[in-house]
């Protein structure tokens, strides 16, 4: 389950970066293009971030939900330095497989945005995409480098523990927020402000946007590593409502938020991140036309949606896979709770408020770290702290993030709640 | 033995054990006793002389003690009100096969058993004879194939999920060898889980002073992982009698655990019967654990071979060792 979404993760990864590269190289050919490039080349930067964003995510969920396994193995007399080649070998065949996988499926994917550029008008001549060399090596280069790396990382932090403080379940003791996580999260929330500083006092307006999207993409880092946090509170000051509406499965869903925030922001992480940069490009662009007067109509309209929305299909199936796993780690658990007497609809309860609560947590990062870059590109644009936005897109955007998190999490948990209660029966 | 219990508490704790074929074979105080014991909260009479007895049907007596020394000609509607009144759980032909085709195995074949209110059964019988099936069925973990099991007097086989949860969570504690508690939740939350979920409040003076008993006062607010295997599983008992239900199951409760640490937690299951009138049925491979309970069954191939009452280590000893 973990290995099959972790070769999901880096075929979708592989496929955006290559394609989008594709598309940006074919469309650098076309002078008449030249007016979009800018538009290109930052949806293209914005694909990027995330597939780099959810692949590094997804491995390391990957690697430390095996915890145990790797407890076991060196408890029977495996060295670290063998279970981390292990895991290595494990990664590195991922990562060439869905890698050429990607590369393959990048080029349909790239004809299909031509395709779309050309139906909205983007590009009315249309783009003539190529199979170059260059988009491809970037793509495998992203897709392999980046799979090892974040296996890399997560085996240190799997292997790194002794044997029996792994196979113990040590993951109350686990510090909520380790120095190097802490160092990390306030140096890139510390960028991302000098940014948002930094982007009212730009001259030139063709860098407002990608200062601004830059801002964006330092704010998520640094909100994802300090989450866990964030997540604490949420959980603690939202799980004391939910607790008070539906005492048992509120409390369920609480303690686990209080106690296991890490878990759970590897779930909300995602979400923040679709809302943030969904949320900051397609206002960003709304918001430039708006002060250039422009007024986009008809199939054009759909243009900046189109450019986010392979990415957002992305980050939204990284949610699913992410809550998937995060809730698969609970069966055990579930069952314990069956068998003290919890009825299958709070069963049910208990697994819908937490992912609600982990969701809300998500997307309110998201949308304020959206806000906060759109208030600064309007002071660019306009002078105004002000941004044009819509609110059915925003709307739907969150709503898909929490359905796919509730149906991530229930679809994980199904067999624990409705199946035998007995491991071996 | 006679750790922290009396011994006039366990004393002929046991009255007879008897066969439902041969039934009736009641003494006539004994519904008195039945009568009481129903009317009086168990906790506020702690040393009520709960008479206990496990019925097997269809087996060879172990030891030959007073059976059928009173003959009461009753009719069935009155038989029904003491199958009701008297046994906290009984299975009737109960079979539970698992896998199909060639690979088919039972785990029980008909077996019938009552455990009653008060009592202590210890379940035995080498691994694969289908003692914890038999906890599973019991305990509505796990449905029969064909048989009923009965809780309180109501079959509870054709129960559906929801009103299984709710059997579990009101009228049937579980302990396991390991993994009993929520890892997430302190242990206060854990004991009063069940009533949480049950939307009622739980006294916390009782919380506190089953958190007393069972040797973990101060420790309230600990998770799980703080916390022994010894205390762990002290917690879950706590949480079991929490909600005093018509039986508590332990499948191997000392199998994880050392011998002293063992020993205290026998104590405490042995004391919830004395003191709280608690029935316990506990399936263990220990013949030192088993020695703690009124009586013993023994499985075989899932099927009830032979009952032992009140027997020794020693008695039980010889008795596993002479079926190998």
């Amino acid at each position: 389950m973990g290995f099959a979404a972790s070769f999901a993760a880096v075929i979708f990864a592989v496929t955006l970066v290559g394609g989008s590269g594709l598309v940006v190289v074919a469309a650098s050919a076309r002078d008449e293009l030249n007016g979009v490039m800018g538009l290109l080349v930052l949806s293209a930067v914005v694909s990027g971030f995330v597939s780099v964003f959810v692949v590094a995510g997804t491995l390391s969920l990957h690697v430390l939900r095996q915890r145990r396994t790797w407890g076991l193995l060196r408890s029977v007399g495996m060295t670290p330095r063998q279970v981390s080649r292990l895991i290595m070998a494990e990664a590195l065949v991922v990562a060439v497989l869905a890698s050429v996988a990607g590369c393959l499926l990048a080029v349909p994917y790239a004809a299909l945005m031509a395709a779309f550029m050309r139906m909205t008008g983007l590009a009315p001549a249309g783009v003539p995409v190529e199979a170059t060399t260059g988009p491809f090596v970037l793509a495998l280069v992203v897709g392999v480098a980046v799979t090892l790396l974040a296996a890399r990382v997560a085996t240190r932090k799997a292997v790194g523990v002794g044997p029996l403080e792994v196979l113990r379940d040590s993951a109350a003791q686990r510090r909520l927020l380790p120095w190097p996580r802490a160092v990390v999260g306030v140096a890139a929330l510390a960028g991302g402000g000098e940014l948002l500083f930094l982007v009212p006092q730009q001259v030139k307006a063709s860098v407002v946007a990608p200062m601004a999207l830059g801002a964006t993409m330092a704010l998520c880092v640094g909100a994802s590593a300090l989450g866990p946090v964030v997540l604490r509170g949420m959980g603690w000051l939202l799980g004391a409502v939910v607790a008070w509406l539906d005492p048992g499965a509120g409390m369920l869903a609480r303690s686990s938020l209080v106690t296991q925030p890490r878990r759970a922001m590897a779930a909300a992480s995602p979400v923040m991140l679709t809302v943030a940069l969904a949320c900051t490009f397609l206002f960003a662009v709304a918001t430039t036309d708006v002060a250039a007067g422009v007024i986009r109509t008809g199939p054009s309209a759909w243009v900046a949606p189109m450019l986010v929305g392979s990415t957002v299909v992305y980050t939204v199936i990284s949610v699913l896979n992410s809550t998937a796993m995060t809730m698969g780690e609970r069966a055990e658990e579930i069952r314990l709770l069956r068998t003290v007497g919890t009825k299958p609809r709070q069963l049910t309860r208990m697994v819908c408020w937490e992912m609600l609560i982990v969701t809300c947590t998500g997307t309110l990062l998201g949308t304020g770290i959206a806000a906060a870059s759109l208030t600064a590109l309007g002071r660019a644009t306009t002078g105004e702290p002000w941004f044009a936005y819509s609110l059915p897109q925003y709307a739907g955007l969150v709503l898909v993030c929490v359905v796919s998190g509730l149906a991530g999490g229930l679809v994980a948990t199904r067999r624990a709640r409705r199946g035998s209660l007995l491991l071996d029966g | 033995m006679g750790m922290g219990f009396s011994a006039t508490g366990r004393f002929r704790r046991i009255r007879a054990t008897s066969f439902l074929l041969d039934w009736p074979c009641l003494y006539p105080g004994w519904v008195i006793t039945c009568a009481m014991v129903r009317t009086v909260p168990i906790s506020e009479a702690p040393h009520t002389p709960v008479n206990s007895r496990v019925r097997v049907r269809g087996v060879q007596r172990a030891s030959g003690t007073n059976r059928g020394d009173a003959g009461w000609a009753m009719t069935g509607a009155f038989r029904t009100l003491l199958i009701m009144s008297d046994h906290a759980v009984l299975l009737e032909g109960v079979t539970r096969t698992y896998g199909k085709g060639a690979t088919e195995v039972a785990a029980l074949r008909q077996v019938s058993v009552g455990f009653s209110r008060g009592s202590f059964t210890a379940v035995m019988g080498p691994s694969g004879s289908g003692k914890s099936t038999l906890l599973q069925c019991a305990s509505g973990l796990d449905r029969p194939d064909s048989g009923a099991v009965r809780v309180a007097g109501r079959d509870i086989t054709g129960l559906g999920e929801k009103d299984l949860a709710v059997l579990r969570r009101d009228q049937v504690g579980v302990v396991f060898q390991a993994f009993n508690l929520v890892p997430s939740l302190t242990a206060w939350q854990n004991v009063i889980l069940p009533s949480r979920l049950a939307r009622r409040r739980s006294d916390p003076a009782r919380v506190r002073e089953l958190l007393h008993r069972v040797g973990l006062a101060g420790r309230e607010g600990h998770r799980p992982a703080q916390l022994s295997g010894g205390q762990q599983q002290r917690v879950a008992i706590a949480r079991a009698l929490l909600g005093r239900p018509e039986v508590l199951f332990a499948d191997e409760p000392t199998g994880a655990l050392d011998s002293r640490t063992g020993h205290e937690v026998l104590a405490l299951l042995r004391e919830a019967v004395d003191e709280f009138g608690q029935t316990v049925v506990m399936v263990t491979h220990d013949s030192e654990a088993a020695a703690q309970a009124d009586s013993v069954l023994f499985l075989t191939d899932g099927r009830i071979v032979d009952v032992l009452d009140r027997p020794s280590a020693d008695q039980i000893g010889m008795r596993l060792g002479g079926r190998r």
